[in-house]
């Protein structure tokens, strides 16, 4: 058993695969996470009563627990939830039929939501009050002042750090192998296991993955100085 | 598997998942030991731009943090005896539990030199040179300006990447350790009821996560007690922008920072 480069190569190709279900759950639970993290953002900034209260134990919880166990904790619970209640309906539709990738899909965008939440929540904050204010002074409701006026700029704030959210979730993808999606890791096993070759494989995972990263945050690095390009000086 | 949840199989299965606690927090207490250790070396050079070794420091770093934990766990157990191989030395005997160690402190060490970078370069340099213009050597600069302050600094963040490591262990029983969640695991499969050994666990670390973070809130209010208003207000947007480890520190942070 000794180090074969060229495997690499063969690995990297069936890895090539599995990319498409590794970018689906990470866009999935990024897109999905980004809509629950700005709702529970809100709801805890406005201090809305009991919804606010929901929303910051849910955050507690989440980043207080592995994300293995959210993915677990709903491949498990949810058929057990999803089934009673379709008894209770005399629903003939069983947990059986939604697909594993489903599960997966699900519990990291609820991982995802706790985390950008708190993005979200960091990136109006850093808004200048007297934004929102001038906002509300030339007439526009509060809804407006926020997708015109205070969205716009949090966005261009807080976008290393969500490029960081979707780093993470681009790495946590990697956990739904434990529930036999066939992702990249679960991907980079199967090829290990069937040519004896586990460094090798995992290597080219690990190349695959790296480059993945640098990949977001070179885009994000370009994004954020397209985003800012409205506070740089200069003649423009 | 869909057996009727029953409340009572959690009150069972927290105190057997304890018994698994001290190796869980083993692995947590060594690998970030050693990952203090190895992320001063990685730091080090890159602090004081030494030619060649920071450009090797920095592709450590991007390595570890561009690549997800568990395959480091796969690439380091099945990568290591191979490597080592070729210098003749024979791992093989060697338990799960070390590669473990090693590799979650390989990873946390290089989370943690970019915490230490951040945090020396967030010393105000006015410091540096005051302390010089008395008559300090670069040496006693370091031990008592530098440190005292960078360390204030840092801990919101080392506390978060404490908490990241142990939630991060729960991966090891992809290696067969028994930890915890190996443990539960077998438990799971003993008893048919996942969801409640599932929720047993969760309780757990979330519980050990939130004294944890109580800690090191304590911590970071004893280090700064000297600290003046707007150098905490600084250091507060620091901890703000790094959050947690799933959301890493960025390069752009640290200079920012």
């Amino acid at each position: 058993m000794s180090f074969d480069p060229s495997f690499m190569w063969t690995a990297f190709l069936s890895l090539f695969k599995a990319l498409p279900t590794t970018l689906f759950i990470t866009i999935i639970s990024v897109v999905a996470g980004f809509v629950i993290g700005t709702v529970v953002a809100l709801a805890r900034l406005y201090r809305i009563p009991v919804l606010a209260q929901i929303a910051s134990a849910y955050v507690t919880f989440v980043r207080g627990t592995p994300m293995l166990m959210h993915l677990l904790l709903i491949y498990f619970g949810l058929p057990i939830l999803i089934d009673s209640i379709a008894g209770a309906l005399g629903s003939s539709f069983t947990s059986a039929s939604i697909p594993l990738l489903a599960f997966a899909c699900i519990a990291f965008s609820i991982t995802a939501g706790a985390y950008m939440s708190e993005v979200v929540r960091a990136g109006i904050l850093a808004v200048d009050k007297g934004q929102i204010e001038a906002a509300h002074a030339v007439g526009m409701t509060t809804p407006q002042a926020l997708r015109r006026i205070v969205f716009p700029q949090a966005l261009a704030v807080s976008l290393p750090n969500l490029s960081n959210s979707v780093i993470g979730m681009l790495h946590g993808s990697t956990l739904a192998y434990t529930i036999s999606v066939i992702e990249i890791n679960a991907q980079a096993q199967i090829v290990a296991a069937d040519n004896w070759k586990y460094f090798e494989a995992y290597l080219a995972a690990a190349l695959l993955f790296w480059g993945l990263t640098v990949l977001i945050e070179r885009a994000s690095g370009w994004l954020e100085y397209r985003l800012n390009s409205f506070q740089r000086g200069g003649a423009a | 598997m869909s057996r009727r949840f029953d409340i009572h199989y959690v009150l069972d299965f927290i105190p057997k998942l304890l018994a698994y606690l001290n190796i869980t927090l083993l692995i947590v207490g060594s690998s970030i030991a050693l990952g203090l250790l190895i992320g001063l070396l990685v730091a080090l050079p890159r602090l004081y731009h030494v030619p060649g070794l920071q450009r090797l420091s920095r592709i450590y770093v991007s390595f570890f943090r561009g690549t997800p934990i568990l395959i480091q766990l796969f690439l380091v157990y099945y990568g290591l005896p191979e490597v080592l191989g070729w210098l003749h030395i024979d791992v093989s005997r060697i338990a799960v539990l070390y590669f473990v160690i090693l590799t979650y402190a390989l990873n946390s060490g290089a989370f943690i030199s970019e915490m230490i970078r951040g945090a020396v370069e967030a010393v105000d340099k006015g410091q540096v040179e005051a302390a010089q213009s008395i008559g300090m050597s670069g040496y006693q600069t370091f031990r008592r300006i530098i440190l005292p302050q960078a360390l204030g600094i840092s801990v919101p963040l080392f506390g978060n990447l404490v908490i990241g490591n142990l939630k991060d262990t729960s991966l090891a029983f992809t290696l067969g350790v028994m930890e915890m969640t190996g443990r539960s695991q077998t438990l799971g499969t003993a008893t048919q009821h996942f969801i409640e050994t599932y929720i047993a666990l969760s309780l757990i670390y979330f519980v050990i996560s939130v004294l944890l973070e109580r800690v090191f809130v304590w911590l970071e209010r004893y280090l700064n007690q000297y600290a003046g208003k707007e150098q905490t207000g600084r250091q507060q947007r620091m901890a703000r922008r790094w959050q947690t480890r799933l959301i890493p520190i960025s390069d752009r942070g640290g200079k920012q920072g």
